[in-house]
């Protein structure tokens, strides 16, 4: 038996490498004048740092093909995923700067990782170079049918008559949700009950439709569903202007408080890829995001798309990470 | 009488060439995502939807759920054969499945797996027609103390999973919890025992560490001689004995209402259905001894129940808009680039639609059992590759499937070290289902005894007010003290038969 043994474990070896480094292979090749960019036939990585399926997946699925068709090259989209976004984070800010690997990157987690030393997170917000936004998902606060709680003046109010009864969701620790909720807490003086669901959107819509928890907290394309059908009342928007999907709700701003808490999602490159593709990706991002047809499947999926420019986004990600760092300490209060 | 009406229109739709050949697409794709190692539903409807997005929805929709039911079917092929499972689902029934096949029962257990699956799908599916609605509440009214509390009637059941000892079985569930503590605290937001690795941060990979601890060691501990006594079987070997189908009854039952009850959870997962149907059949079969050594209902109860699951999944889904599981997340982005919004308001702006989809997953369910009890066939086959090459192609298996879940050779690192841990196991007689039972529970246990006390804001006393949690925690106490008893028992035993 042992006789037969290694030969089986080597051949198993072999397979095993030879289809494994198959699957990994990514062009290595010279460093070519931007000029060329994008070459003919050498494809283009874009990490996905979230699963198949999800609204960061099927955002960038969204614009591959034309992207594609755009460069004149193949898209490779890969789903590298794990740590709330870091890993795949980690790849796009570790790849070879030279236009043919960028990324999606949604804040508030790529914003947040490497706020916490202990996360371990091995690129911060200079790691990398933003190319272009292509969707906002807004926080919103909702309640159920028949509450007492109309508004946000009833909202904010409760939380300061009662400091804590309020029982609030959030999709977890250091989510976007609970980063609006303190902030919140600390613009108005209220205090709220804050029950995370560290499973996320689904599970905090469970326990809020079956009356365990008082009002949910989440995102926009979460709730638009339940919303439709009656399930939930939304009474207030963390946006500078109303929903496109929600345009009776007013925002948190109307109602006299400054705040505002998005989920926005767009593109980066690693740091250091030369101006000129930079420039190029730029402008063929632009004109994908913006193509009709996309935003009309985005707009299917309930997400506001929002394109802005690489420099735009750059402005939009420094002054979350400046309110982020602000709350940070707040969030590890009990 | 109307939605008897509006079922038959459903058929209609369904029974349409087209639709039905997208169901009988889906259910062979679904069936080979299955059989693929780490391409599990999640990934794989995920990976399908573009390609369907210039389809009429509903046969968009229609192909879809069929690969999602096909793939919880396909995963008990590789798991009954190879000792390697294809989704986490199934799992637990390599225990019983793959010893099945060492006596060269396999095609029996993979008949049986199929019809078991057939009646699983569709006593749910008849569960979503007749009621929907009612079910649809019935899963809200379990919050997060109810939650915690069905956890802890699950993790009662480590006490049947007990082989020869208790304490065995112990050690065995609490490394489980010990590697289930692995990653991001999900309340504190602290990284625990990541070792500064951000591949730990969410956990260890839990198919990886199945396939190490079931597949792998098993190779490590007999090398190439087992599977070949193996003869290729002949159509008798195939079908069940009489015997066979007898026992599998009640644990067929028994794993459609199991299956069928946690499908309604939002949260739950079907991983948690076949593990807990295991155990009920380790507590409750009449010939529960047996089980661990290719007991037929070790097959048929998981099986049934991860079906039954995959299928009452869906009412949170059509009743609340909610998807109970990542599968059901994906399906549910389906349906929203299909311009529908999933939810009760489905049956009102799209019946025709909502309607063919449900009479698709009755027609889903024949077509797989139809599909795959000839193919029961071909898949045994594989039995009569000479032991050498089909130990490498197991390996070679193994390999990639822990590769391609998220990608990472870390995961592999993962698979060599459970499929030591998993060697050293069985080496000491150490059962390795309580480890699994707690690897899937413990983070649900963690995570809703925590939303728990933030909701009652520390106090414990919420398990002790809300009825529901009172029954089954008390039903837990119940489970957990029967072999205690029974060891009670069985000292005063020899005292009764020397008095007689």
């Amino acid at each position: 038996m042992k006789r037969r043994t290694l030969p089986v474990l080597a051949a198993a070896g072999l397979l095993a490498t030879g289809l494994t480094s198959c699957a990994n292979a990514v062009g290595g090749g010279s460093d070519d004048a931007a000029a060329d960019w994008p070459r003919k036939g050498k494809p283009i990585t874009l990490v996905v740092a979230f699963d198949a399926g999800g609204p960061a997946d099927a955002a960038a699925r969204q614009i591959a093909p034309v992207l594609e068709k755009k460069l004149g090259t193949t898209i490779e989209v890969e789903n590298k995923t794990g740590a709330g976004g870091q890993v795949g984070y980690t790849a796009i800010a570790n790849a070879r700067p030279d236009g043919y690997t960028f990324g999606g990157t949604g804040s508030p987690s790529v914003v947040t990782a490497p706020l916490d030393p202990s996360r371990g997170a091995k690129f911060t917000r200079t790691s990398f170079r933003p190319l272009a936004n292509q969707v906002i998902d807004p926080q919103v606060v909702a309640v159920r049918p028949g509450s007492p709680i109309k508004s946000i003046k009833d909202f904010i109010d409760e939380g300061k008559k009662h400091p804590g009864k309020l029982r609030v969701t959030t999709t977890g620790v250091q989510t976007g949700e609970h980063f609006a909720l303190v902030d919140l807490q600390k613009k108005t003086g209220a205090k709220y009950g804050i029950v995370h669901f560290s499973e996320g959107s689904a599970q905090a819509m469970t326990a809020f439709l079956g009356k365990h928890v008082d009002v949910y907290v989440g995102s926009v394309s979460d709730l638009v569903s339940q919303a439709k059908q009656g399930d939930l009342v939304p009474i207030g928007v963390m946006d500078d202007k109303r929903s496109p999907f929600l345009p009776k709700v007013p925002t948190f701003k109307e109602a006299g408080i400054d705040i505002t808490h998005t989920t926005i999602r767009g593109y980066s490159a690693p740091a250091g890829v030369p101006d000129a593709i930079a420039q190029k990706m730029e402008k063929a991002l632009a004109e994908v995001i913006q193509d009709p047809a996309v935003v009309k499947k985005i707009k299917a999926l309930g997400i506001e798309p929002r394109y802005m420019s690489g420099k735009d986004y750059a402005a939009y990600w420094k002054n979350q990470e400046t309110t982020y760092k602000k709350l940070l300490p707040l969030t590890k209060e009990k | 009488m109307s939605m008897m009406a509006d079922l038959i229109g459903g058929f209609a739709t369904a029974l349409s060439l087209t639709n039905l050949m997208y169901a009988l697409i889906g259910c062979v794709v679904g069936t080979a995502i299955g059989v693929l190692p780490g391409i599990g539903p999640v990934a794989g409807v995920a990976l399908l939807i573009p390609l369907t997005l210039n389809l009429p929805p509903t046969s968009a929709i229609i192909m879809l759920a069929a690969i999602f039911y096909g793939s919880q079917y396909g995963g008990t092929i590789t798991s009954v054969l190879l000792n390697t499972p294809g989704e986490a689902a199934s799992a637990i029934t390599t225990i019983d499945g793959y010893a099945m096949t060492k006596k060269g029962r396999a095609g029996a257990a993979l008949t049986i797996a199929a019809v078991g699956s057939f009646v699983g799908g569709t006593v749910a599916t008849i569960g979503l027609v007749a009621a929907a609605k009612p079910l649809g509440s019935l899963g809200l009214k379990i919050g997060p103390p109810e939650f915690f509390s069905l956890v802890i009637l699950g993790l009662s059941l480590l006490v049947c999973l007990a082989g020869t000892s208790l304490t065995k079985a112990l050690i065995s569930g609490v490394l489980g919890l010990m590697i289930a503590m692995v990653g991001i605290d999900p309340v504190g937001g602290a990284p625990r025992f990541t070792f500064g690795n951000e591949f730990l941060l969410d956990g260890v990979s839990f198919v990886a560490a199945i396939v190490g601890l079931f597949g792998l060691s098993e190779i490590l501990n007999t090398g190439t001689e087992r599977p070949g006594r193996v003869k290729a079987p002949n159509l008798r070997a195939l079908l069940p004995t009489r015997e066979e189908w007898r026992r599998s009854r009640p644990a067929i039952g028994r794993g459609t209402v199991l299956g069928f009850l946690l499908g309604l959870i939002p949260g739950m997962t079907g991983s948690v259905s076949s593990l807990l149907s295991y155990g009920a059949e380790k507590r409750f079969a009449k010939h529960r001894d047996e089980l661990g050594h290719g007991a037929v209902e070790g097959v048929a109860g998981p099986e049934t129940a991860n079906n039954a699951h995959a299928n009452a999944a869906l009412v949170p889904l059509f009743t609340l808009g909610i998807p109970a599981s990542p599968t059901i997340a994906v399906l549910m982005g389906a349906f929203l680039q299909q311009g529908l919004t999933p939810g009760p308001s489905l049956f009102t702006d799209h019946a025709d639609l909502a309607w063919g989809i449900i009479a698709s997953l009755f027609i889903g369910n024949v077509i797989l059992m139809v599909l795959n009890v000839p193919l029961v066939r071909v898949w045994t086959a594989i039995l009569s590759i000479p032991p050498v090459v089909l130990t490498a192609l197991i390996l070679v298996f193994m390999v990639i499937g822990a590769y391609t879940i998220n990608f990472s050779t870390f995961d592999l690192f993962v698979l060599v070290l459970f499929g030591l841990i998993g060697l050293a196991m069985r080496t000491f007689d150490i059962p390795l289902a309580p480890l699994v039972l707690t690897l899937v529970l413990g983070p649900l246990m963690e995570r809703s005894l925590r939303e728990s006390l933030e909701i009652s804001q520390g106090d414990f006393s919420i398990f002790a007010t809300r009825p529901i949690c009172v029954v089954l925690l008390l039903i837990a106490l119940a489970i957990a003290c029967t072999p205690i008893l029974r060891l009670r028992r069985r000292a005063k035993e020899p005292v009764q038969g020397g008095a007689r």
